[in-house]
């Protein structure tokens, strides 16, 4: 099983509001779209790891870390973020890691 | 597609994902027996929502807007509903400029209901006219850079001008008034209700705008005859006047706003038109309670105190005091999404490939992640970070 981490992000975000609004005019069941969720955990595992190949490099200080259920969850402040092309600046932002090593478990 | 995304590989994989997701469960819909109207509804929904977000820049290929450009062409010529979004022109028009042209570009309309309309419409389209044209075309006073329409439920289309100093004007055709309101730049995440235009008539007059000072205030007079209805925010601009030192006019406004929604055109036209002789004067703010003169307005403070509080609400005020579309001002909505205090959290998701620390010196080594800065979605393969804790 693909991991269900890619869920909440904008491309998950507005295919689960999607969802939500068949489900609340009752044109798909609920469980059609956790079927729906749960293939496009696949897909978006795939595409990310096929089709985008690209690095970036981010420098900032660690507020704070976790480690818990193999799931990093780091908070920096004053990060950039540094691609080829450009460059972004964030006061904060939040890091979400789930182990790469492998076929994880579908673990958020 | 293509030629656009080279530089960023958002919006492709994006598409990418989608059309993969959509072509696996077309068969579990078919299993269910859903019909595949519904699947295409669901990918409508989805891109739509994507577009709205803004999150991924030049989403929409331009044969996708085309294609919906049709599509609503149909839908706009039978009913003229414009979408929960932005309603695209014909396909003459390119699209795909429109949403994703950055705030920077102020001659390209960022925000726009387009509704078909020749007269107005492709004044308004997305071709990127300069503002000078458009402004030409519709009379505008110069420095007035054009865009937004927004079709009331009434079939109005209240033109929402945004001048280069961020106020912003509501240009009413027919009116001798001018509308002026805050045009909430998130209409789309908002849920704008797509009002519904019926009519366009052409525009007469321009009048003097009201200088709000503030780009975000909105001064209103409001023509009971044409008034912004339904759940646009729009409307609830209207609601949230103050004008300084004359705050009678103001109720009078609003007890208008009231009357004219609910009369839709026969309300009396004769204060209104009182109110905007006297109002040209007059300096209407609305960028939150209290700031005008309390003093005059303490007598009347009762009946705007309801606004008032509504003001202060800052919060989709629907249950509105009054009967009509909750117009909400309140937000201070900065006019541009792409400041760096935007409202979106920072957020990377992704996998490690190896997080190592020494010390208090973090180094992390990502995978496959997305990211959402300020407000807009990048993606990477690799991401190598440092950081001290």
């Amino acid at each position: 099983m693909a991991y269900q981490l890619y869920r909440n992000t904008t491309l998950g975000n507005s295919l689960q509001e999607s969802l939500d609004e068949l489900i609340q005019t009752q044109q798909i069941t609920p469980q059609l779209a956790l079927q729906v969720l749960l293939q496009f955990d696949k897909a978006i595992n795939t595409a990310l790891a096929n089709r985008v190949c690209n690095r970036v490099n981010f420098k900032g200080s660690l507020n704070t870390y976790r480690f818990c259920d193999n799931v990093w969850t780091f908070v920096l402040n004053d990060v950039e973020f540094r691609e080829v092309t450009d460059l972004v600046k964030v006061d904060k932002v939040k890091i979400v890691a789930c182990d790469g090593k492998n076929t994880g478990n579908a673990a958020e | 597609m293509a030629s656009s995304a080279n530089s960023n590989p958002v919006p492709k994989l994006y598409r990418s994902v989608i059309e993969d997701v959509i072509n696996e469960v077309r068969e579990l819909f078919l299993d269910e027996g859903v019909d595949e109207q519904v699947l295409m509804e669901l990918k409508t929904l989805w891109e739509n929502k994507l577009m709205q977000s803004k999150a991924v820049e030049g989403f929409h290929t331009e044969e996708q807007a085309a294609l919906q450009a049709a599509a609503h062409q149909q839908a706009q010529q039978a009913t003229q509903q414009a979408q929960a979004q932005q309603v695209l022109l014909p396909p003459q028009q390119q699209v795909t400029s429109w949403q994703s042209t950055r705030p920077t570009v102020t001659s390209a309309p960022q925000q726009q209901v387009i509704v078909q309309d020749p007269k107005i419409l492709q004044h308004m389209s997305a071709t990127g006219m300069s503002a000078a044209a458009t402004a030409a075309t519709l009379a505008l006073p110069t420095g007035v850079s054009p865009y937004h329409q927004l079709i009331t439920s009434q079939g109005q289309i209240l033109q929402f001008v945004r001048a280069a100093n961020g106020a912003q004007y509501i240009i009413q055709p027919q009116q001798q008034m001018v509308l002026q309101q805050q045009v909430l730049p998130q209409m789309q995440p908002g849920g704008v209700q797509a009002p519904v235009i019926q009519q366009v008539r052409p525009i007469t007059q321009v009048l003097a705008p009201l200088q709000g000072g503030h780009p975000q205030q909105t001064g209103v007079i409001i023509q009971p005859q044409q008034i912004v209805l339904t759940g646009n925010k729009v409307q609830q601009n209207a609601q949230v006047m103050q004008m300084p030192g004359q705050p009678g006019q103001v109720q009078q406004i609003q007890q208008q706003v009231q009357q004219v929604q609910q009369a839709q055109g026969g309300a009396a036209p004769g204060p209104p038109q009182q109110q905007a002789k006297q109002q040209p004067p007059m300096m209407l703010q609305v960028d939150g309670a209290g700031d005008t003169s309390s003093e005059d307005e303490d007598e009347e403070e009762e009946e705007y105190d309801e606004d008032e509080d509504e003001d202060k609400d800052k919060d989709g005020g629907e249950d509105g005091q009054v009967e009509e579309e909750p117009l909400n001002s309140e937000d201070d909505v900065s006019d541009e999404e792409d400041q760096e205090l935007f409202d979106t959290e920072n957020v990377v998701v992704c996998q490690y490939d190896k997080i190592h620390r020494s010390k208090n010196k973090w180094k992390f080594h990502l995978k496959d992640g997305i990211m959402n800065l300020n407000g807009r979605d990048y993606v990477f393969s690799k991401a190598i970070g440092d950081a001290e804790w």
